[in-house]
């Protein structure tokens, strides 16, 4: 069956059953007629795929094409949402003021204790400063920031400008540490660094593994202690899976970074075990901290029943207590027992529904299992940053049939949102009204998210958000 | 805490680049172009989305390390064809960022010699907004500067009245435009949001700005009687056409309240010898009447208000006719002329508020600290502070990304004061009232006696 554009219809014709909707997806030829006259963007039809003819990914990893509206940030943009979420940090942008004002609070990664982070310093280079230099300035202001806050730790995130000029920040933050006795700590995140922020996330990493982790030692040993790398704490999601894991008699150290404090990343190199939840931004640091101090790790997913039962079983039998293993048996029991219950009116709406995913490499496959448990299919996933391995991921999670894309530019995706017409598009901040204004129902799952979607109870929050989005009378209304 | 001099914490301004944008959104067919990496365009896109709740597209040059050493000619050129042939703008705007100003690159060179070669490009005007001086209100005026720079000509004189809105909302520029029909004054709006970041649902995404001031209507500036900047931050484009064209040029305060829109009014019927016309007279009535109705509530309630230079001003000066004290101003610029102006609506009145320019959130806090204000005007970003003073917020200005409508609010012109007062009525009785209207015991003190009514009738 030829993929039915007339959203209505396909609904009835597929009813609740998708076991019968079989799509055979071709690419639009209409999305590439106003490209092709285009030298440079040629190479676009390779950036794209169909899962399932052969083995081909899309080419990916390439710089931007110049004037093409990318969906991409940049290497700052990449190392400060990794390192932002340490709650009793200071997190000062070495730069004009822009980099900070722009970024300063946009992720909403939640604390339950100190709020220290979610405030924008940055030294404000002005003209004279690009001219005679930074550093004095960044010196000033670390101490001063130093004085009137006490931080847990200062990050120090070099920006475009300061690449240019040649401030040494990590001879600045050096002294400014002998002279505070507060941890100072560089990240040389020039934005212009690299076209894929991923190598901001590395950047972070590094930081971290530098200048942090195996600093501090950690207030108790627990035999089954463990770190969750790459969770953010976005919404509060740490919060559905930390007393999962506790039920089990697992210690959760610490999350690196969500909810963190500079300590208890500083002291996370004793814990029994990484578990890695965002697998692009942080696989990096997991291996790191298995070469360095030996702790094992494992690739986990906390969207959906499924996975979630999966990521606990595994800790469960990785540590290979009998205890626990019951005592996890018994919680995914009790867990479960209501949640399919739970979901079920969600899913009679939902069912058949399509989706397409356009968002950060690791949720472009690791949703995929969960849209599955709400019976809707996934018609097209793809990311701005992906590398090679993150598409051989998509195509091993998504069906026959599934347009995989990389780096689509905003009018790109407009024109497959048109000609796919998914029942909704996840995605963040930046396609949202690009997707509404098309018509297409939208769930965020980036920076602006304000409801958690991670463990059981998460899901149950995400199925409600995706229904309200679907099924808002205001589509029906608004159609010409 | 103590004082502090070196770093800005929680800023209260955005680069310029950000400010050209701003401008741009409001030219019709007109595609923003960053020349830095795309860091800027995403970032930026990102804070105008969440604000008014458009899809914005910034195209950007995409920078990279290689380009830093080498110079970015090469991505320039590549990204103004690319941008021309994908989105077919009739005009590009071609804003610099820290990077492409700090190598240097010779934008405006690069983009004249790149015309000449290739006939089939659109209008693209260069606009030079280092990140690292001044900040979004001034990249904004530079970008209407460019825009009548590089485009107007002198041809026959059009009878229209250039008017120049500065950053205020679409809601305020519908507002403004509907005065000027009002008064029969056929005008060109620099630039104009009102459509393009307040668009009707069609389906459709418009990738280059579905609305706004034509590229005609900026020729035809140079051809126009006069030029009135309501932001007095944004009149270097008036500056220039009367210094190019012999135009003429007025600067009011910001047409919010009451004082300033009747100035504003007047300069209208002054520009135009026309008289002012009954529905206008009818409304300040209702302003006025709006205002008796509310001043037992307000009168001697200390305000705090921050943000853009020209809208604190304006705000200032509102909340003293409303018998409220602005107790702090704080704007992000380092402006005389924004101190001049507080100290000018301020000058009658016994009290004389803490001016921060420049000044951050940071040092609002602390100044709220020792002396405690009943509420607080300006954008989302003090929403913290509201939070932790326990202080009402009444968002106003850019950005306002947690509540809806921020395309809606308006503080220009009389109708819009209606609402204000309002607004700022109800928010006082919500905080400081028992649901009959009685002060509540936990009230904070009001001022009465020592205010100087006169300062605020005249």
């Amino acid at each position: 069956m030829v993929l039915n554009l007339d959203t209505e219809n396909r609904k009835t014709q597929n009813g609740n059953n998708c076991d019968d909707f079989d799509i055979e997806v071709k690419i639009p030829k209409s999305i590439f007629e106003k490209l092709k006259s285009i030298e440079a963007l040629k190479a676009r039809e390779s950036q794209m795929c169909i899962s399932g003819k052969d083995d081909s990914i899309p080419t990916c990893d390439k710089n931007s094409t110049p004037g093409i509206i990318t969906q991409r940030s940049c290497v700052y943009g990449g190392a400060r949402v990794v390192l932002m979420p340490i709650t009793d940090a200071v997190h000062l942008v070495h730069g004009p003021v822009g980099c900070a004002a722009c970024t300063w609070d946009i992720r909403g990664s939640k604390s339950t204790g100190d709020k220290l982070y979610k405030n924008g310093f940055t030294t404000d280079l002005q003209e004279s400063d690009i001219v005679f230099g930074g550093e004095k300035k960044l010196y000033e202001s670390i101490l001063e920031v130093h004085k009137l806050y006490s931080p847990g730790a200062i990050f120090v995130y070099s920006t475009c400008v300061v690449g240019l000029i040649g401030d040494d920040i990590k001879a600045v933050c050096k002294q400014a540490e002998e002279a505070t006795g507060c941890r100072v700590i560089p990240v040389q995140s020039e934005g212009f660094k690299s076209f894929n922020k991923s190598a901001g996330h590395k950047l972070a990493c590094d930081a971290m593994l530098d200048y942090l982790i195996g600093t501090e030692e950690p207030e108790e040993e627990h035999p089954y202690s463990i770190n969750i790398i790459g969770e953010f704490n976005v919404a509060g999601d740490l919060w559905g899976i930390i007393p999962l894991y506790e039920k089990m008699g697992v210690k959760v150290h610490t999350a690196i970074t969500g909810d963190s404090t500079v300590k208890k990343v500083a002291s996370a190199h004793r814990s029994k075990l990484n578990i890695v939840q965002c697998q692009k931004s942080s696989n990096y640091l997991a291996a790191q901290m298995q070469k360095k101090y030996g702790i094992p790790n494992l690739k986990v997913n906390f969207f959906g029943i499924d996975e979630t039962t999966k990521s606990l079983r595994a800790v469960a039998e990785f540590f290979g207590d009998e205890e626990m293993i019951k005592k996890t048996e018994e919680l995914i029991k009790s867990e479960v027992k209501n949640l399919r219950d739970e979901i079920s009116e969600y899913k009679k709406d939902l069912a058949g529904s399509t989706v397409a995913i356009y968002s950060g490499a690791h949720k472009s496959w690791a949703l995929v299992s969960a849209f599955g448990e709400l019976d809707m299919e996934i018609i097209m996933s793809g990311t701005q940053n992906g590398k090679p391995e993150d598409y051989q991921k998509i195509r091993e999670h998504v069906n026959e049939g599934t347009l995989i894309v990389d780096d689509a530019s905003s009018m790109e995706l407009v024109q497959l949102l048109k000609e796919y017409k998914p029942d909704i598009l996840i995605s963040g901040a930046k396609e949202k009204y690009l997707s509404l204004k098309s018509g297409v129902p939208h769930c965020d799952f980036n920076h602006d998210r304000i409801t958690a979607f991670s463990g059981f109870q998460g899901f149950i929050n995400f199925a409600r958000v995706v229904h309200t989005a679907v099924m808002t009378p205001v589509w029906k209304l608004s159609r010409k | 805490m103590t004082e502090k001099k070196f770093a800005v914490i929680n800023p209260c301004k955005i680069c310029q680049p950000m400010g050209a944008i701003f401008a741009l959104m409001g030219v019709k067919n007109s595609m923003p172009l960053i020349h830095g990496s795309h860091g800027c365009s995403t970032y930026m896109r990102f804070q105008l989305g969440r604000h008014f709740k458009e899809a914005v597209n910034v195209a950007s040059t995409s920078m990279s390390e290689a380009n830093a050493v080498l110079g970015g000619e090469e991505n320039l050129k590549h990204a103004i064809r690319n941008v021309s042939r994908i989105y077919g703008p009739e005009i590009i705007g071609v804003t610099t960022s820290c990077l492409s100003e700090t190598i240097g690159d010779d934008v405006e060179g690069i983009i004249r010699l790149f015309k000449k070669q290739n006939d089939d490009l659109p209008e693209i005007v260069p606009i030079s907004t280092p990140s690292y001086k001044h900040t979004h209100v001034e990249g904004y005026d530079s970008t209407v500067k460019a825009l009548v720079e590089h485009l107007a000509t002198s041809s026959k004189p059009n009878s229209k009245l250039n008017v120049i809105t500065g950053m205020v909302s679409p809601g305020d520029i519908a507002e403004t435009k509907k005065l000027l029909l009002e008064m029969g004054i056929e005008s060109i709006i620099l630039t104009d949001t009102s459509e393009s970041m307040d668009a009707p649902y069609d389906g459709e995404v418009s990738f280059v700005m579905s609305a706004g001031t034509t590229v005609e209507e900026i020729k035809d500036t140079a051809n126009s009687f006069a030029t009135i900047s309501l932001c007095k931050h944004a009149n270097s484009a008036a500056k220039f056409l009367h210094d190019a064209y012999g135009i003429k040029s007025v600067s009011p305060y910001l047409p919010i309240g009451l004082q300033s829109t009747d100035e504003f009014i007047n300069e209208l019927c002054k520009l135009t010898n026309k008289d002012i016309p009954e529905q206008i007279t009818r409304e300040r009535g209702k302003l006025i009447d709006a205002m008796i109705d509310a001043h037992q509530h307000n009168f001697g309630r200390k305000v705090a208000i921050y943000g853009d230079p020209d809208v604190v001003v304006g705000f200032t000066r509102f909340v003293l006719e409303l018998g409220m004290i602005p107790s702090i101003v704080c704007t992000g610029s380092e402006s005389k002329t924004f101190v001049e102006d507080i100290e000018a609506v301020t000058k009658d009145s016994k009290h004389k508020p803490v001016i921060l320019a420049p000044g951050d959130l940071y040092d609002l806090h602390q100044e709220i600290k020792k002396s405690k204000v009943d509420l607080l005007i300006g954008n989302s970003y003090g929403s913290r502070i509201a939070g932790a003073e326990n202080i009402p917020l009444i968002r106003m200005g850019f950005p306002i990304y947690d509540r809806v409508g921020a395309q809606r609010i308006t503080c220009v012109g009389y109708t819009a004061g209606i609402r204000l007062v309002d607004t700022i009525t109800n928010t006082i009785l919500d905080r400081y009232f028992d649901e009959f209207g009685w002060a509540l015991n936990e009230d904070t003190e009001v001022d009465h006696g020592d205010f100087e009514s006169s300062n605020c009738i005249n």
